[in-house]
């Protein structure tokens, strides 16, 4: 039985299908990526994974139960953490103050949540940086802290969308190491990425969906050789990074 | 109950809604772009009102021939209220998601406005004997006055003047997209802050119209706003912040339920009535009638 | 020495001095207008960090909270007139009741974004007012309709009933309340569900992901925030022994509210008693002084200086003030404030 269960997932916007029939399997422990061209459906079959708003029809099992359609705040609750494609932190706020709502999840009291808060901005090389206001953050800070925020409600699944997109190439490749670390402490982790390259040397599984339907699935050299996927890209730039 | 009373009831309701509506539709369209809560808007209309009523009082002019004074000058007014005292706001909480400090400037504005006015003009109701006050125009039984039916027409016309303008005009498409995400202006090569200013204008500008359709029946004095501002703000949150039908059917909404209660009980409950009925949407579709639960 | 002790030492002198200022005042004021205005300033302050539990730590903006002082003042004034029931146990009905009501307003309310917000407690202020206005009696209860209610007065200085010929032992009272509510709303921005509304207020989506049931807190707030408001009422009605819808019901009232806090900072814990120390002598002072002159050209003022904060200070007043006051401090010690 894999962890995570994504059967028939569709999700209309009026007559828009963004997401149409997807199943994805993902097992415990795996690094699984999520690709396609802009406007695929990504995100969307992320936010329905994530709650933000129900599927239209089709069903999500986590663990063997079945979370169709919770709330974010008890998806994340059972262990599934999420980031934002286009990065929303507290901007008023300091960045331990971002982390500390993260890891209010598994402490009520405060000092203690300071303290792992702490420590999550040690792991993300953001220590030195805790009293910063998160506004005042360079991009790529941004998306670190947006992983670190994440990661402070200790979870098991980690759910990536476009953390690497709009970085340096040095700084994906800081990303990547993160992410490998992560898994490598027994965090499953599910990431969307358009960056091909990038995807490719992380993942031990790949999706592909264009026009919100799958195309196929398969390991990452499947995948870079398969007619469909490469005509599917073919048609924007190819190997933006 | 006679059925032609009801009917006549449903005829006045209608009538006057449609400048409730009216009143509402520049409120809408300023939230809708700017997201911003206008709350010197009863004061513009104030401002249009007293314009008109001078106008018709030293010049004996037609009150809508007052339109091509007020609404350009109420145009000016709120443009340049928008570029030089909202922007810099705006500009200061861009990182915010809903700028709501904006509104302390608005109501700022409107208090400048009504006690300017108070000052200039004094506290007392006027009114003005124009060319249609007190006309009437009969299909069958049922009276028609004449200045809310022009009000009617007019606000037919400026809604449907204001929804072409958005939909075909270059201007009013960077509209549209700046309703959508703030940053879409810009990509269209449109100065974000010009739309705003542009919208502010116009929304400005239908108050102003309001004004002038007013002017034939209604009282002249310096809080004449308040009494619109609070239908006004219930009407667009029935209707769906946002919305320019929404506006327009919860301004005939409140029209209808005031002058059909009217006909059961005293006015000062009918009152009472808007706010039960609006509260009772609210729980029922809290988003308004018209309104998406859309992420700005 | 080390470094930093004397500045503090001069930081801790300057805010006990403060404190016993405060505390001592009415031993050195005598003028009773001035003791009002003292009072009133205190009370808006109190109203106002009230206020601030939802307005500003949940990143709302509420503007009917006129409703919940007069649901405050009309139900222990009721209990007292109708039962004899003492305005002290009155007032926790009253709040227990504005607490209700501001939960049932606020769930379907707190979901949607800020500006229904507003405008549905605005509204629902207004009705409130309105449902006032037509209400002259309810079975055995005298509600007074538009004429409102005076409260019959005691003899003396009953402390029972509430109602004092001194100023004095109203600023206390006040005193204290304001106290009490500075302490909840430090003491909330520090734990878990501060950090939650405060994360919830900025960015609802991200709170949620995170854990966070963002309406859930924001019902909380606001229900704390209604209970805490009604006590006020409460104590203006003792205050003023008269009070009507216009007044206590008002849309300006709910709307100064609002303004003090976002002047003074909202969301800070000083802001709302630094917007009310300033906001309402200017209000007091301009009504006092020019509206006899020329009717009108206070609230003229008055806007002048709402638009002016805004534009230079968006986001209130706290921060340049406490920016002010670190500089004297380092003046006055000669050391500079620590970067912690
Ligand atoms: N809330 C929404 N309402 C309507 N349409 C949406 C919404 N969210 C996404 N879409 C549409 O769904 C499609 C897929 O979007 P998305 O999932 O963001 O793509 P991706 O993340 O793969 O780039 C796009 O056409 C987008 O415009
Ligand atoms: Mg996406």
């Amino acid at each position: 039985m894999a962890l995570i269960e994504i059967k028939d997932i569709s999700k209309h916007f009026g007559g828009l299908k963004a997401v149409d029939q997807v199943s994805i399997s993902i097992e415990k422990g795996q690094i699984y990526g999520l690709i396609g061209p802009n406007g695929a459906g990504k995100s969307t079959l992320f936010n329905c994974v994530a709650g933000l708003y129900p599927p239209t029809s089709g069903k999500v099992i986590y663990d063997g139960e079945d979370i169709t359609g919770w709330k974010p705040w008890n998806v994340c609750r059972k262990g599934l953490a999420r980031t934002f494609q286009i990065v929303k932190p507290f901007q008023k706020r300091t960045v331990l103050y971002n982390v500390m709502v993260g890891s209010f999840l598994k402490t009520s009291n405060p000092s203690e949540a300071r303290d792992r808060a702490m420590e999550v901005l040690k792991r993300f090389n953001l220590a030195d940086k805790w009293n910063i206001l998160a506004g005042n953050l360079t991009i790529a800070d941004r998306k670190r802290l947006e992983i670190a925020r994440a990661m402070a409600t200790e979870p098991d699944v980690l759910l990536l969308d476009e953390s690497m997109a709009g970085l340096r190439p040095n700084e994906v490749d800081e990303t990547l190491d993160e992410i490998r670390k992560i898994r490598d402490s027994g965090v499953t982790i599910f990431m969307i990425e358009h960056i091909m390259r990038a995807i490719m040397t992380v993942s031990d599984r790949i999706t592909v969906i264009q026009f919100g339907k799958k195309i196929m699935d398969g390991t990452p050299q499947e995948v870079a050789n398969d007619e469909r996927v490469i005509k599917a890209y073919l048609g924007e730039s190819y190997g933006a990074a | 109950m006679d059925f032609d009373i009801i009917l006549q009831a449903i005829i006045n309701g209608l009538l006057t809604g449609s400048y409730y509506g009216l009143a509402a539709l520049g409120l809408t369209l300023i939230f809708g772009v700017i997201k911003v809560i206008n709350f010197a808007h009863g004061s513009l209309l104030m401002v249009g009102m007293f314009t008109a009523y001078w106008i018709v009082k030293l010049t004996g002019w037609n009150p809508y021939a007052a339109l091509l004074v007020v609404v350009p000058l109420l145009f000016l007014f709120g443009y340049g209220l928008q570029g030089f005292l909202i922007k810099p706001v705006l500009i200061a909480q861009r990182d915010v998601r809903e700028p709501t400090e904006v509104i302390i400037v608005t109501t700022g504005v409107w208090y400048i406005l009504d006690n300017l006015a108070l000052m200039l003009f004094g506290a007392e109701y006027r009114v003005v004997q124009t060319s249609v006050s007190g006309q009437i125009f009969m299909l069958g039984d049922y009276i028609f006055p004449k200045p809310q039916l022009y009000g009617f027409i007019i606000t037919a016309a400026t809604s449907f003047l204001l929804v072409w303008f958005l939909k075909y005009t270059k201007m009013g498409k960077a509209i549209r997209a700046a309703s959508l995400d703030r940053d879409a202006a810009s990509l269209m090569g449109i100065n974000q802050y010009r739309v705003y200013n542009i919208a502010f204008g116009i929304g400005a500008a239908i108050a102003g119209i309001v004004g002038c359709v007013l002017i034939p029946f209604y009282y002249v004095f310096p809080t004449v706003g308040v009494v619109f501002d609070v239908k006004c703000f219930i009407i667009v949150v029935l209707g769906g912040l946002g919305s320019i039908p929404g506006a327009l059917v919860g301004g005939a909404i409140i029209g209808l339920i005031e002058s059909i209660f009217a006909q059961f009980i005293a006015s000062t409950w009918t009152e009472l009535i808007v706010y039960v009925v609006f509260l009772a949407v609210l729980f029922i579709r809290p988003a308004g009638l018209f309104g998406e639960k859309r992420d700005w | 020495m080390n470094s930093g002790s004397r500045r503090k030492t001069i930081d801790t002198v300057l805010k006990v001095a403060l404190a016993v200022l405060v505390f001592t005042l009415p031993l050195w004021i005598k003028n009773p207008t001035y003791m009002q205005i003292l009072i009133f300033m205190l009370l808006y302050a109190y109203l106002t960090t009230s206020w601030n539990l939802v307005g500003g730590f949940a990143g709302v903006l509420p503007l009917g909270h006129s409703a919940y002082v007069g649901i405050g003042a009309y139900t222990s004034t009721i209990l007292w007139i109708t039962w004899g029931v003492s305005p002290w146990l009155g007032m926790w009905v009253g709040a227990f009741i504005a607490a209700v009501v501001g939960t049932i307003i606020g769930i379907p309310t707190l979901k949607l974004r800020g500006a229904y917000f507003a405008l549905s407690t605005m509204a629902f202020g207004e009705g409130v007012r309105v449902l006032a206005e037509n209400t002259v009696k309810v079975g055995p209860c005298v509600v007074g309709g538009p004429q409102g209610i005076c409260l019959p007065l005691v003899p003396g200085n009953n402390l029972a009933l509430f109602q004092f010929v001194s100023k004095t032992p109203y600023y206390y009272i006040i005193l204290i309340m304001l106290c009490i509510a500075l302490f909840i709303t430090w003491h909330i921005s520090r734990i878990r569900p501060g950090y939650y509304l405060a994360a919830g207020g900025e960015e609802p989506e991200a709170a949620e992901a995170l854990g966070v049931n963002v309406s859930k807190y924001k019902v909380w707030a606001m229900a704390l925030s209604c209970f805490m408001t009604a006590l006020g009422g409460t104590f203006l009605a003792q205050l003023t022994l008269y009070f009507y819808p216009k007044q206590i019901l008002g849309l300006d009232f709910s709307f100064e509210l609002a303004f003090i806090a976002l002047i003074g900072g909202r969301g800070t814990i000083a802001g709302p008693v630094i917007g009310a120390l300033l906001l309402r002598p200017v209000s007091e002072f301009t009504r006092i002084y020019l509206s006899s002159v020329l009717p009108g050209l206070h609230l003229v003022i008055f806007g002048a200086i709402l638009i002016l904060v805004m534009i230079y200070q968006p986001f209130g007043l706290v921060r340049p003030l406490s920016r002010f006051y670190d500089r004297m401090l380092d003046a006055l010690s000669g050391e500079k404030k620590k970067e912690r």
